[in-house]
């Protein structure tokens, strides 16, 4: 614990400050293990439901900022293409992993349901690229949640 | 980049490539990287990557596209 301690106060005398300031409620002093963990999980959770929210709570403003903007991006630019947004009930295993990568942009899935009234058109090439922005922004978005859960631990910063 | 007619965006293909590129570049930055230097050096330098290897591809690919 102690040496715990020493370890983390050489980490802050070294690192520089920047816009995204430590995940200081991931190395509160005493704090038990299962705890940090399963804050750690809260984090990642809120990452996945609301880009950046991960970060968000662990006051890095700068890569919350962005991770929602880009998810936010990448989910308006490829609902506005007219990409597919697959749905729970695809008929194969393509379908399945694309409703997966979909739901990996988290409350962001709705906006782009809601965006696509029309539906999709995957027959012309801009539809095409429109379901590969939307998986993107899904993959990303889980890429960042992985993030917020490693930080959280302490294990990256 | 015009808005389509209906509700639909169109982008041309090497539009959207640039979006996706610049997109995904800052975002590895900011996730990857922890000072601002850093970060821009990533950024810059994976955007660069996206697209010498899209037009790399690209070309790779045009002899079978006849």
């Amino acid at each position: 614990m102690t040496e715990d301690v020493t370890q983390r106060q050489s980490v802050d005398t070294v690192q520089e400050p920047t816009l995204d300031v430590r995940p200081a409620p991931a190395r509160t002093p005493g704090e038990p293990a299962l705890q940090r963990e399963f804050r750690s999980w809260i984090y990642a959770f809120a990452g996945w439901l609301i880009p950046g929210l991960g970060h968000a709570l662990q006051k890095m403003w700068g890569r919350a900022f962005v991770i929602c903007t880009a998810v936010g991006t990448l989910v308006y630019v490829g609902a506005s293409m007219r990409g597919n947004v697959f749905t729970s009930s695809g008929g194969d295993a393509f379908d399945t992993l694309g409703y997966i990568a979909d739901m990996g942009t988290g409350c962001f899935y709705l906006f782009a349901r809601l965006l696509e009234r029309a539906g999709a058109d995957v027959s012309h090439s801009q539809g095409d690229y429109g379901t590969r922005f939307l998986a993107t922004a899904g993959v990303l978005n889980i890429l960042a949640a992985l993030h917020a859960y490693e930080a959280a631990r302490g294990r990256k910063a | 980049m015009t808005l389509a007619p209906g509700p639909g965006l169109s982008l041309s293909h090497f539009q959207a490539f640039l979006l996706f590129a610049a997109v995904i570049s800052i975002a590895f930055g900011y996730l990857g990287r922890r000072r601002t230097n850093d970060r821009l050096r990533y950024i810059l330098w994976s955007f660069f990557l996206f697209l010498a290897v899209g037009i790399g591809l690209a070309w790779v690919m045009y002899p079978f596209s006849r």
